[in-house]
Parts: C-alpha cells; structure tokens; sequence
C-alpha cells in the first residue's frame, strides 16, 4: 500500500502576518515556515496507518521552489519514507496544484492520497477535491477519524449537520481535519536522521503540467485592526455592540 | 449573465445560507438577458422545491441516487446542470456541504473557483472578489480566468435574499446518471447531541472565566448567552480546573485554539496561557469585575461588572432584538 | 576468673590470645580453602556487576579537586547524605560502622596470622596483636560488634512493622540475620574462648566476658567449652564468608556501587550533560532508548540504589499520584539490567563495533513514556538520595530519545514548536516582546550600551500580563536604586530551560546560541533575571556552550540594594501572614534560599526574618510547584496536578500572602489556589512587587539609570 501526503511550506500563522507595502503579497522576511499544519495531520495519520499495516509506504510531496526542502526533511523526520519535490518558482492555485498532484499520482499510483482540507495560507479548501475530481476517484473530505482496512475505508467526516460516516473504496482522496490527530513533533535529530533519506526532484515539464492560471490575486490587505479597546457603560450598549459585530461577519 | 446558485437543504427546507448566496447572484445581474436560478438536488423535493420557488425559479434535480449528498454524484450532476444550461456561474454559500461538493464540481468545469468570497466588485469587465487569507487576518482580492466562475460565499457577508410576493417557476431536469458513481456510501450520521456548535468551528464562541462558580451558573449565563448568539461555549483552564467545565471546551494554549468572528469573555482574567488560544478572533468583547484585567487590553469592547448581574439582561436584549 | 579489668598501664606485654587458638591446623586448612571460595565468588559476583557497568560509555570526566574528593570521603565516613529519617540513619551509621569496624580487625587478624606464619613464630608468640594493642583491639571491636547489632535490630524493627516506603526482599531478612548471627556468634564464640583459652584480662572484651561469665555461672567447664568453641567458631566463621560470598548477589552492593558512584563527579543539581552535533552524527541517536545507552555512572548508580524510597518520598509527582516514581525507575531499568544485559554482553564480544550489539528498547515495556513526562525535574529525588542515585538525569536521558524520535505529542509537542518558531512557548508573535514595556521607560541595551546589568525579562514577563507586573516592578527598583542597566527588547529568546528539561537538546543549543551571540554583541557580563529557570540555565548550561556570565536572581540584588541602603524601605510595620515558596531551581539547585527571605522581611517585618511563616517543607528541602521541566505545557487533569500537595501546605499556612519567586510558581500557585475549594484565600506576589510596595517610589530621581 503506498500512501501519498501533499505538504505545503506556509508561513507559521501564529506570527503577526503583514502586508508588503505594494499590496503584491504579505512580508515573509521575519516569518518561520512550517509545515501546513493539516497537511501534518494528515501525514500523521498515514504514520499511524503505517503503524498497523507495516507494508505501506509514505511519499511526502511538495510543489515548490528549493526552499520547500525544509518542509519536505520535517516530514521525513515525522516518518515520510521518502519525499519528492516538483520544482516550481511560482506559488500555484489550487487548480494547477491539482494538476501535478494528478501527474504525480498518475506517476506513483498510491493507493491513498492524504492531504489538509485547506492550507492555511491561501484557505481555499479546493485542492483535495480537484484532485479527486479530475483523477475521477471517490473522495472523503474533512475527516475526523479514518479506519483503514483491507479493500475499504472508514471515515468520518465532520459536517455542518454532524458526524458522517462513509465507506468508499481504494484508491481515494481523503482531506484531513483539525481532530483527525496531534501531529509529533520533528526536533533536530529527526531531522538530521531523515537526512539520510531522499528527496528526488522532479521538473513541471517532466509531469507534462504547465501553470495556467485560473485565480488570479490582484492585491491583499490587512483585515486586522488593532483591538478598539472601547469600553462600554452597560450591558444595552454592549448588547448593541454585540450586534454590530455579527452582522459585520 | 446566466448564474445557478446550489441550494442546500435539509430534505424539508431550504438552507437559509444558500439565500445569501442569492442575493450575492442576483448583485451581479441587472439585465433583461441575466438570469440567476436556483439548483435544487435530492429525492421528493417538492416541499422544498415550492418553497424555494419563492425566491427564485428553481431546476430540480431528483432522483434516488441522489438522495444523500455525496460529491462524486452531486458533482457530476452539477456540472452537467451548468454545462446543459450553458451557466457562466455557479454560486453557492460557503458550507462543509458547498466546500465538498461544489468545489469537486468546480474541478469538472475547468477549476476557475473562489471560495469563501466576503465582497466584490466590478472593475471593468472583470470580476473582483475578496476573500479572506490566512485566517481572516488579511484580505485577498482575485479574479478568475474562465468560465464558468464557480464562487462561494460566506452567508454572513450577504443579506439572505427576501422571498418574492410571486412565484417562480419550478423546472424539472432529468439528471444523466449513466455515468455517476456509487463507490462512496454514507454508513451513519450522527447528528449533533448538543445543539451548540462546537467551539473550534463556531463563528461566535462564549467563554467563561473564573467568575462562574458553578457548573449550572456555566451554563445558565455562558450557555446562555452562547445560545442567544447561536455560538459555541468555551471555557478558560480555571474553570475546567475547578470540575466545573469539560476539558474540551477549554480555549488556550493547552486547550483549543480558536480563531472565530465573534469571541465574548465572562469572567475571565486573560492569562497569556488563554490569550493565546483566542487572539486571532476577529472581533473580542469582554465583561469582568476588574477593570484592571488583562482581557480588556485584548477586547475590542469591554464592559466591567458583575458576570452575574450583566450577562442575563443582556441575555434578553438579544433575545428581544 | 579473678583477674578483672586493668588499666592500661598496667597492661602486660604479653597480653594477647592466640589466633586460630583450639582450631586445628587442617581446620585451619580448610578455613582458607574456604575463604579464597567465598573471595573467588565475591569477586566473581562484583565482576560480573562491573562488566555490566562496562556495558554503558565512559562519562566525561570532569577532574575534581582534592578539596572535593575529600569532602565527598567525609561524606561516605560520616554518612553525611542521609537526612530526612532519623531513626534508620542512626541505625545505619551504627551498622555501617560497626560492620566497618569489625571488617577491618577481622582483617588485621588475618594479616597477624599469616605475618606471623610467614615468618614461623609460634601461635602463642603474635607479630602485633597483643599487649595494648591488643586490649585495644578487644574493646573497640567489642563496641562495635554491639554498635552493629542494635543498629540490625533496628532495622529488623522497621521491617518487622514496615512503617516506610523501603523496598522490602525476602533476601534483605536474610542479610540482616546474617549480619546478628554473625555479631552474636562472634561473642558467644569469645566467650567460649576465653574460658577455653583462659585468656587473661578478659574484661577488655566486655561482651565476650559477659558471655564467659554467664556460661560459668551455668557451670560450663573448660572442656566444655573447648568442644563447644570449636562448633561456635566453624558456625562464626562459615557463616561470615558465606556473607562474603552472597555480598555482591545481595543489596549490600550498594556499598560498594555508592562509594563508586559518589566518589565519581556527577552532575550538580540543576546540570545536565550536554550532547554535541557530532556526537549525534557519529552514534546516529540522541538520548537513551536502550539499557546500553547510559553512561556507566548511570548503571553503577542502578547497583547503588537500596530502593530506600527517599526519593519516592520527595517527588511531587508520586505525591500528586502521577505514575511515577523515581525509586520504581531506577529499579525497572536495574531489573531490565539484569535480564538483557549479560545477552547485550555476549553479542557485543563477536561484534567488532560495540554498538553493533543487540539492544533492547526500554521504552514501553520497562519504562513508560507517562512516567518519563510527569517528571518535574524538580530534583528533590536527586538531592534526597543519600548515594547519589540520579533518577532525574536518567529520565531527562530517556526524554531525549522520546523527543527525538517525535513521540511527544500534543500542548507540550507544540510549546516546542512554538518556542523554535517564535521564541517563546506560547508561540506569541517574536516582534511584540518588547511590547509589555509600551507605556513605562525601560532602557534597552542600545539605549545604554554601558550598562551594568543586563535585565534578561524572559518569556513570561514579556507576554503574560500578570508576570509583566513582576518585570515592572523590578524596573521601577532598580531605576529606583540607580542601578545601571538595560534589556534587551524584542532581541531576547527564550533560554531554552525548559525545552532542554523536556529532553529538545538541540532546540535548547540553538536558542543558547542565538542568545549568547546576542550577550557577545552587547558585551553582557552581569545578568539579573526574576526566573530561576533562567538564571539556573545561564549558570549550569549556557557554560557548556561557552556562554560565561555573572549571573543573580533578582531577589539577590534586590537584596544587597535593600542592605546598602540604595533601597530604602519605609519602616511602617505591615500586618498579614507571609509565606515564602522556594523555587525548586533557586533553593535546590542554586541555593539561594536566605536572600528572598531577606527581601520579603525588609519589606513586611521590619528585617526581621523570624516573623516569616515558613511551609513544613522549606528552602532546599521544598515541593515543587509542578510547572517544572516542561509540566507547565501538559495538560494535567484538574486534581491531578503534581504540586496540589504543595498548594495545601500554602493553604493550611493560613497566610495572607505567599511571596513566590518565580514566574512558573507563580502561575501554578496562582492557579492551584484558584483551583481549590478551600475556603482559605491567600494572595499570591512576586518578593519584588511585595517590596516595591514598602517603597515610596514617588520620590523616584528621574530616569538617571539610563
């Protein structure tokens, strides 16, 4: 059984996210990269799949430049088996990402894509399903528990209704959730260890895949304010306050 | 402009989100040649399909393979729905169901999608469209390349679409089902026990502090209020400390970190160790009895007084409003 | 028997008795054949302990000082490390030293027999043993011999009733018998030799004369005694070497492992062994995942341990009833010794390389990765022991291996994430340390580049409001006082302290790196921090990385301040109980314990330091808060806090306020008596907010410090 797990390098979202001057995109200089933490989850459940059945496999992927390689080396050290970088100078849309994971899984052919429901920079909960759409697999998204047996699997999915449960068949694509797991922690020697392991890289051209844009980022802005730190006298004026809040959401 | 806003229900009745993207289709169409319809999916939709006609001329889609809403199925008929009725826009509200489905289908019809959309405007020819990144703490303005543009939208940024004195036409497709899989099957759901949210994924989350000394007052003003707001409950480490909370309401570094739109404090003081859990909410209110509380340096309103005496009148004000 | 007891003086030069007196010479024979057996399997018994040390590396050694190697001598001679249980100590020095004793003469005698063979005098002509020597000897041994059997009865007592935590063996009955059996057969064998052997001033061995007297009053004649004498001296002497033989099978090891292993330097509380780069490249593993993995100090000191539970005693973490106990790890892995070590040694000899041998994983089965976790690194275990056994450097090696090899999961998972990303646990933004000090006038390292002190803040008063309190006050004090210093804003990292106690070694060596760059560039000498976490990692691991500093708690300046007038407290006398909570790496590990104390009496009781209510358990004797080595980013279930002991001893103090000294303490005192249903409140403040208090700062001179 091999198992494919998409990471993605996203800036670490506890830090304070600032916009360029130009708009053009946010400053990144002081920010630390990690890996999008529910691409983590899902690599940590392939480990756990691992765990059970010992003949799988895990190949951890990235589309992105050489930078990408630290995200890649900490998840080899979480567990990965071995990595594979798509070199890539751009930052892709979920459309195109899509398209060489497609190419990659027509390449590896896993049995089981496992990836975040969204990355945490660009939040647009799109890939994993483009995935299984154009690969024309069944698809299980925003998974909170995965039971992984012989011919099937077993997930629940966390819906606005509540928990679903659904059964579908290999090869899919499952997208994880936040209470899938708690990801381990990758410390230095880890890391170190994984060095050992390899990291291949393969070039757009090689997959067949050229970026067609399909969502097009005109400008970002700040949408933090400062806290107004305005105190109110009593609960009729907060109650009004409260108001205002939810119908600006 | 031909747009199809996905409807969403639950068999009985119309989702009141897919309203709001409604109202979002019907902004972007001013002419005689525009159209926005609803497309409604599912099995013995005719409740649903009457009242949706009130908003909207409405296609529907029945059939018994579609009565659960699995994307490798709803998908498929989608697209073929936008394909046939040659849309250039499928809209739908924002939803676990949307981002499952509607997201898939985007893909069978060339992957030109823009999620979670706040607000837009026209720019000339083309279609601006914010939405937020990076956890609402910046704003992305994009456009998309192709068509169909396939858009959802947060319900809470458009006002839910009033119903018509009239009433739309209803129109019945026959779905393609030759080619539609049945490789995922729904075993169980298991609807939520409480009828709150949970905290991690709630728009509006109430927490309370130290200042609420037993579990029923928990519940009675933090539930409360909670209830009043339809938002989730949580709780700082000292009332889980005390018995008085479940471990798994607890927002803070040990806790739940949580990021919702709307984050009221009761009570609570804001150690770091709680902060930490809620700083990225968007907007933070704060009732305590010390006006020198560190949560109040961290809420954008702030009220000082008693949880006890305060919470429950404004329990009714919103109640009445 | 009408010569009794003389004096000295009156001592005759030909006072002696004979040794192997009414034994025959092929008994004589066989008793040596039978002592170089009971050798043999001594040595054969302490060998096989030694190639089981040999299993483990050599430690680093550090060269101590003759100062230190005598200090550590006295320690050993006068059982100086026992506290804590009076009654077992005293019953330990006696039968320590009066086995000592009676070992040494016992040896003695050998030495004259075999000299005086040697050198064919006859048996009735001793080489030294007679005259005063001789009276000497008879009495001293006599003493002891009696010092040894109280001391053994005692301790028979004590299992008898078994009212402590000591591990109790089947095989420590049979030693203890052994050690009266030995001690009363010796007398009774005197006895019967003194009337065998008719020897003269038989008063000088007082017991063994008690015993002659005793067997004349019930009318034993000297034939009698001749023939008993011979069965009581086999029975002496086949018993003692059969002693000797069972000594390195039995818990009696641990005297010779305890002398090993506190003559060798080990680590000073509060200090752990550093790893390198390098070394993790050249062994492919950080921190201990088999038994073969320790060094041998460690594995020496799992022979040392009696499993007296002194330790057990100490260790919030067994009190809060956490699995763990120091006491049951050591003897697990001394047990998981036993079974795999003599396998790893027979594979290791075939292999070249000796890591190339099969080792045994000791996570899971032998020690759980729950124990190893509710550890609060506290080090009372380790300071409590009396051999010097140190159940927390073994658990902080084997957190390593589970660090590194990713098994920490969860809050504490992500504290270390946070901390490598941001700087700080709480992964708070980098750039909004400085921000605690917007609105009051601190001066920064570039500010005042000719500073004195460098005010290291740490990650708690930078980012948690109620700490902020504590760094505040400490600035308007020393502003106050004059006292040249600076910080260093948003350029400050965390120490590392804690992600080092949690076992993220290289973590910890990259924020020390970053730090001691940052110390380099403004050439910081002197440093005051308010968290004894920090100031006990910038005097026991910033050295290792080459980061040397002048470092003080803040309450130790604020001492010396308050004592050379530069802090001048108002004398109005405060009304209120006050409780001081040592910190565990300030008391126990730094021992500074009188300075706070100091402080707070300055401030609240006009100096006088007797007027400070203290907690039963007090200065480095304290219990830990249980925010220690990483706890402070666990989530503990409520009730289930280690320290929830210490907080009752706060409560019942019935103080108004406890001075605390440390921002972990702070938080979990705060918390823990928030958290309890006590009807006791008690408010909880930093020694430098409470003197800030008695301080009329309004008289502040300007902003001279900077």
């Amino acid at each position: 059984m091999k198992i494919l797990v998409p990471a993605k390098r996203v800036p670490d979202t506890d830090q304070k996210i600032e916009v360029c001057e130009d708009h053009s995109g946010i400053e990144t200089g002081h920010l630390p990269f990690v890996v999008n933490p529910f691409d983590a989850i899902a690599l940590e459940e392939a480990i756990r799949i691992r765990e059970d059945r010992v003949d799988a496999e895990i190949v951890a992927v990235s589309v992105g430049d050489l930078e990408y390689e630290e995200q890649l080396r900490t998840a080899l050290a979480m567990g990965a088996d071995r990595a594979i970088r798509v070199d890539c100078i751009e930052s892709l849309d979920p459309w195109n990402t899509a398209c060489v994971l497609k190419a990659l899984v027509e390449q590896e052919s896993p049995d089981l894509v496992l990836m975040g429901k969204q990355a945490v920079d660009g939040d647009c909960n799109q890939t994993g399903q483009f995935l299984a759409a154009m690969l024309d697999w069944p698809q299980a998204t925003f998974a909170s528990r995965i039971k992984c047996l012989e011919d099937k699997l077993l997930v629940d999915r966390e819906t606005d209704a509540g928990i679903e449960t659904v059964e579908l068949p290999f090869p899919a694509v499952i997208t994880v959730d936040l209470r899938l797991n708690e990801p381990r922690y990758a410390s230095l020697p880890g890391i170190m260890k994984a060095k050992k392991k390899e990291i291949a890289e393969i070039s757009m051209g090689d997959l067949g895949v050229q970026n067609a844009e399909k969502m097009h980022t005109v400008s970002v802005r700040s949408a933090k304010t400062a806290r107004k730190r305005v105190m109110v006298s009593s609960s009729c004026e907060l109650a009004e306050k409260l108001r205002e809040s939810l119908k600006s959401t | 402009m031909n747009i199809l806003v996905y409807l969403e229900h639950d068999g009985s009745e119309v989702k009141k989100a897919s309203l709001s993207a409604l109202s979002f289709a019907q902004a972007l169409t001013h002419g005689p040649d525009d159209s926005v319809r609803f497309l409604l999916i599912g099995e013995n939709l005719d409740k649903v399909a009457s009242q949706a006609a009130k908003y909207a001329p409405t296609l529907v889609l029945e059939a018994m393979e579609l009565a659960h809403p699995i994307a490798e199925r709803y998908a498929l008929v989608i697209a073929d729905a936008v394909e046939s009725q040659q849309a250039d826009m499928l809209v739908a509200a924002s939803t676990s169901q949307a981002k499952d489905i509607i997201s898939r289908s985007a893909a069978l019809l060339g992957g030109a999608m823009a999620s979670d959309v706040v607000a837009h405007a026209r720019v000339g020819e083309e279609l601006q469209l914010d939405r937020p990144i990076y956890a609402g703490a910046v704003i992305a303005t994009v456009v998309l390349k192709g068509s169909p543009q396939i858009i959802t939208v947060q319900a809470s940024a458009y006002e839910a679409s009033p119903p018509s004195d009239s009433t739309f036409a209803v129109t019945p497709l026959s779905p393609n089902l030759d080619n539609v899989p049945q490789r995922v099957q729904i075993i169980d759901v298991e609807t939520k026990r409480s009828s709150r949210p949970d905290v991690t994924e709630a728009d509006v989350v109430v927490s309370g502090g130290r200042a609420l000394r037993t579990s029923e007052d928990f519940e009675q003003l933090v539930g409360g209020l909670a209830d009043a707001l339809h938002g989730a409950t949580g709780s700082s480490r000292a009332l889980v400390d005390g018995g008085i909370t479940p471990n798994e309401l607890q927002v803070g570094q040990t806790g739940k970190i949580i990021a919702p739109e709307v984050y009221v404090a009761l009570g609570i003081s804001g150690a770091v160790q709680h902060l930490a859990g809620m700083k990225n909410s968007k907007t933070v209110i704060a009732i305590n009895n010390d006006s020198e509380a560190p949560i109040f340096e961290e809420a954008d309103y702030g009220l000082v007084g008693d949880v006890y005496a305060i919470v429950p009148d404004l329990i009714e004000q919103l109640n009445s409003g | 028997m009408e010569r009794g007891l003389l004096s000295a003086a009156q001592v005759d030069p030909v006072l002696t008795r004979e040794v192997f007196g009414n034994v025959s010479k092929t008994s004589q024979l066989i008793f040596y054949l039978l002592a170089a057996a009971a050798v043999l399997c001594f040595a054969i018994g302490v060998y096989r302990r030694v190639r089981l040390w040999q299993l483990g590396a050599k430690p680093a050694g550090k060269s101590a000082s003759c100062k230190a190697l005598g200090r550590k001598l006295g320690d050993i001679l006068f059982q100086r490390r026992m506290i804590n249980r009076s009654k077992i100590n005293l019953a330990h020095r006696l039968l320590f030293v009066g086995f000592g004793i009676l070992f040494i003469g016992t040896v003695l005698i050998a030495i004259e027999h075999v000299l005086a063979d040697l050198l064919g005098r006859e048996p009735t002509d001793p080489l030294f043993h007679k005259g005063l020597y001789f009276a000497l000897y008879e009495v001293t041994l006599d003493l002891f011999g009696l010092a040894m059997i109280v001391g053994c009865c005692v301790f028979m007592a004590r299992r008898w009733k078994a009212d402590s935590s000591i591990d109790r063996y089947p095989a420590d009955w049979v030693v203890l018998w052994a050690f009266l059996l030995i001690g009363i057969t010796g007398y009774v064998t005197e006895g019967l030799r003194i009337i065998q052997a008719q020897t003269p001033l038989p008063g000088w061995s007082f017991v063994g004369y008690g015993i002659a007297s005793l067997f004349q009053a019930l009318d034993m004649s000297q034939s009698a005694a001749t023939e008993v004498h011979i069965a009581a001296w086999w029975f002496h002497a086949v018993l003692a070497l059969a002693f000797i033989a069972a000594f390195p099978y039995t818990r009696l090891m641990h005297s010779i492992a305890g002398v090993l292993n506190l003559m060798h330097d080990a680590e000073n509380l509060g200090e752990m062994q550093l790893v390198t780069l390098e070394e993790l490249e050249e062994t492919g593993r950080i921190g201990v995942s088999a038994i073969d993995h320790f060094d041998r100090s460690r594995l020496i000191q799992l022979d040392a341990c009696v499993s007296c539970g002194r330790c057990e005693d100490a260790c919030p973490a067994f009190e809060a009833g956490k699995p763990l106990s120091p006491r049951t790890v050591v003897q697990d892995l001394r047990t998981h010794l036993n079974v795999v070590g003599p396998g790893i040694l027979a594979t290791t000899k075939d292999a070249k390389d000796p890591s190339d041998g099969d080792s045994v994983d000791i996570h899971g089965d032998t020690i759980s990765a729950e124990t190893l976790w509710s550890c609060t690194t506290c080090g009372a275990c380790a300071d409590i022991c009396p051999l010097g056994v140190t159940p927390l450097g073994m658990i902080t090696d084997m957190r390593r291996h589970l660090v590194g090899e990713g098994q920490l999961r969860g809050a504490p998972a992500t504290s270390l994430q946070k901390t490598q990303r941001s700087g700080n646990p709480w992964g708070l933004p980098a750039n909004d340390r400085f921000a605690w000090a917007a609105d009051i006038e601190v001066p920064t390292v570039k500010d005042n580049p000719e500073f004195e002190y460098l005010y290291w803040v740490g990650c708690a008063a930078a980012y948690d409001r109620r700490i902020q309190n504590v760094a505040r006050s400490v600035v308007k004090l020393l502003r106050y006082a004059d006292v040249s210093f600076a910080v260093l804003g948003a350029e400050e990292k965390c120490t590392g302290e804690s992600a080092r106690r949690m076992g993220d070694e290289f973590l910890f060596q990259e924020l020390a790196a970053a730090n001691i760059d940052t110390f380099k560039k403004y050439r910081v000498r002197k440093i005051v921090a308010h968290c004894p976490h920090c100031v006990n990692s910038f005097l026991q691991d910033y050295p290792q990385l080459g980061g040397n500093y002048e470092v003080i708690h803040h309450s130790q300046l604020l001492d010396l301040l308050v004592e050379t007038g530069r802090l001048p407290v108002s004398t109005a006398d405060k009304q209120g109980k006050v409780v001081y909570h040592d910190p565990c790496y300030l008391a126990r590990a730094n021992e500074v314990t009188e300075a706070p104390r100091r402080v707070i009496a300055a401030a609240h009781f006009e100096k006088d330091e007797s007027r400070l209510t203290e907690l039963p358990r007090n200065r480095r004797h304290t219990s830990c808060c249980g925010g220690g080595g990483g706890r402070m980013w666990f989530d503990d279930s409520p009730g289930n806090r280690s320290g929830n002991g210490r907080i009752d001893e706060i409560l019942n103090s019935c103080a108004e306020t406890v001075a605390v000294s440390c921002p972990f303490c702070m938080v979990m005192v705060s918390d823990g008596v928030a958290a309890s249903t006590s009807q006791e409140s008690v408010q909880v403040r930093d020694v430098a907010e409470i003197l800030v208090d008695s301080i009329d700062l309004d008289s502040l001179p300007g902003s001279s410090s900077s």
